[in-house]
């Protein structure tokens, strides 16, 4: 597709107004892959640039042949494609693959995590004259089972409800030891995913992104006080596979993954990886940066899963099948 | 402007028409993977979840009913005690694979030191039995045990050292160090041939109630011939307490903390990899950093 752009004036509101024939005209010629391609595990045919000459395809190949520009806005024609449905092509298998691994990775590496940090937390202060706490996630834990009836507002309250428990150091060590080496797997699963599928260039910075992604913040602060007065508040309009703030949340992604192993790292060999530990400043710096990409991914997962779940079924499906029915990335 | 935008937003959300039975057949395919996936999550969290954790969240009679079905198809504690284990020793492996002998450790200087607790697991013993302490060598190649008082160690070349001690629980400090060469020893009193680790022990060590509690570690003798593995007699220039382990103690900055085990009253040096006090309860036998 990127063929196809060069040669054509690129602009969406250009391409909006370009007659059907046209377009399809030139999909047919530049795309050779043929429609019983699957769909799911096998890379856009528009990654590389098409290594023939698009004359040589042979002319029975072309009548199966489609492509239709990103923005193009035509409805699906089932009557030139019988028996076929047009849909967008999201998520590469194996990233859809790593992303559910991670989910259940992640709980556990966080649960875990907690509880080795109980054995000795980072962040103290003066003990509480009434709880004798020094730890602020123990102080959490005390004000959330205050609220909660029958709940003894303890310490260990935090660490038994979020954590693997207290007093479990050694049990939780396992535990993260285990899910490290699988959360490390799935990150090379995912990078494969993003490099095969070509989902990677969804994430690359772009020189708009600053702008749009203020724009973005306008429209969700909007959102909920427009509702309320009934008054029409659009959705900013989006050409790309994500907007200017799932853009850089998702690629801020990978960097958070990569940051947490190699704090960790940091910390579990200081000795061997003694050029990570000084990556970090210090012992304790890696602790403090292995915590706050925790406290990242949590911050993260909030308005990742509040806003998937806001935008609808079509989305949730395509982490799981891969293709999306919003044809032109049309967001209704 | 207009070109970046064509430019970068191409490719990012390429159509394709799918046959549709074979959408669907694909669709549903993913569906089902999905929802095994999920539940095979679920099942093997839960069977490898501390028994604690899943009577406090799920309470006491769902947890028990849950873990009955489990152990009945088979997921037994068993199994996932051990099958968590080899977490552990594969973890163990890495870190084996990763050890140089000829990495040091890093350094600091003098303003670095920081205050060091005392991490007795139990009661730290009283300094009477500094008195009379004596320390016991056995599997050497003399095959005669020796049992050696604080001054046969002067005949030994005395080090300084400052570096890290690093715990398991998280915490860490910076401490000087001073002693003879652990390697040292090694070859004033060479192991009998073929030993490949030291068992490392303390009779004083208490519980937590004052009783005799013994503790060990196990030490590979590569880990042992490391110019920075000392038996430390002196803590920041002053002779060590009874409560950072006097006379004598482990300082093998490459492991962990419980691995630099106080008041030494014993080492054997053994052909087979001998028990490890933490490494007996569910903590790595390895511990290299």
């Amino acid at each position: 597709m990127t063929q196809m752009d060069a040669d054509k004036p690129a602009d969406d509101g250009k391409a909006l107004t370009d007659s059907a024939e046209e377009a399809s005209a030139e999909a047919v010629a530049v795309d050779p892959k043929p429609i019983e391609e699957v769909p799911v595990e096998e890379p856009p045919s528009d990654e590389p640039p098409v290594k023939e000459p698009p004359v040589e395809q042979p002319p029975a190949e072309e009548t199966v042949v489609d492509a239709p520009q990103i923005s193009d806005p035509r409805p699906p024609t089932p009557d030139s494609h019988p028996g076929t449905r047009l849909v967008v092509i999201k998520h590469h298998a194996l990233v859809r693959l790593s992303h559910w691994l991670n989910v259940p990775i992640l709980f556990a590496l966080i649960v875990s995590g907690l509880s080795i940090y109980w054995a000795s937390p980072v962040f103290l202060h003066k003990p509480d004259p009434v709880t004798h706490s020094r730890d602020y996630l123990a102080d959490l834990g005390i004000a959330i089972a205050r609220h909660i009836p029958g709940a003894k507002a303890d310490g260990f309250w935090f660490y038994d409800h979020f954590g693997l428990g207290v007093f479990n150091l050694a049990g939780a060590l396992r535990w993260h030891w285990l899910f490290v080496y699988l959360f490390l797997a799935t990150g090379f699963l995912y990078i494969l995913g993003l490099l095969l599928g070509g989902g990677y260039r969804a994430l690359l910075p772009r020189r708009r992104m600053i702008a749009d992604g203020f724009a973005m913040i306008r429209y969700y602060a909007g959102v909920v006080p427009m509702k309320i007065l009934r008054r029409p508040w659009e959705h900013p309009h989006i050409t790309t596979k994500y907007n200017a703030l799932q853009r850089g949340a998702y690629a801020s992604m990978p960097i958070a993954g990569a940051l947490a192993l190699a704090s960790g790292w940091a910390m579990h060999k200081p000795v061997q990886f003694w050029w990570l530990e000084r990556l970090f400043g210090s012992y304790d710096g890696a602790r403090i940066v292995h915590f706050a990409v925790m406290i990242y991914f949590i911050l993260f997962l909030v308005p990742h899963v509040v806003l998937v779940l806001v935008d609808g079924w079509d989305t949730m499906r395509s982490m799981i099948v891969g293709w999306s029915g919003r044809i032109g990335g049309s967001h209704d | 402007m207009t070109e970046e935008t064509a430019e970068e937003t191409a490719g990012e959300l390429p159509e394709r028409y799918v046959d549709e039975k074979k959408l669907r057949r694909q669709s549903r395919r993913d569906f089902i993977l999905f929802g095994t996936g999920a539940f095979a999550a679920l099942a093997g969290l839960w069977w490898i979840a501390p028994l604690g954790s899943k009577k406090k969240v799920f309470g006491e009679h769902t947890a028990d009913a849950l873990d009955t079905l489990a152990a009945r198809l088979g997921a037994t504690r068993e199994r996932s005690e051990r099958f968590q284990n080899r977490a552990l020793t594969f973890d163990d492996d890495i870190a084996e694979a990763l050890y140089s002998p000829n990495r040091t450790v890093r350094t600091y200087s003098k303003r670095d030191i920081t205050p060091l607790r005392n991490n007795y697991e139990g009661r730290t013993p009283s300094p009477d039995y500094i008195k009379e302490w004596t320390l016991t060598l056995t599997g050497l190649a003399s095959s005669n045990d020796v049992v050696l008082r604080l001054p046969d160690l002067s005949s030994l070349a005395q080090h300084e050292q400052i570096t890290r001690l690093c715990c398991v629980e998280g915490w860490s400090a910076i401490a000087g160090w001073s002693g003879v060469r652990f390697g040292d020893l090694l070859r004033a009193y060479p192991p009998a041939p073929g030993a490949k680790w030291a068992a490392i022990e303390s009779a004083v060590n208490l519980d937590g109630n004052g009783n005799p509690d013994p503790y060990y570690v196990s030490i590979d003798l590569p880990t042992a011939r490391h110019p920075q593995t000392l038996l430390a007699t002196h803590l920041n220039g002053t002779p060590l307490g009874a409560d950072h382990g006097a006379p004598l103690r482990l300082v093998a900055p490459m492991k962990l903390g419980l691995k630099n085990i106080k008041a030494i009253t014993k080492i054997a040096y053994t052909v087979d990899e001998p028990r490890d006090f933490w490494g007996e309860r569910g903590y790595s036998k390895y511990d290299g950093l």
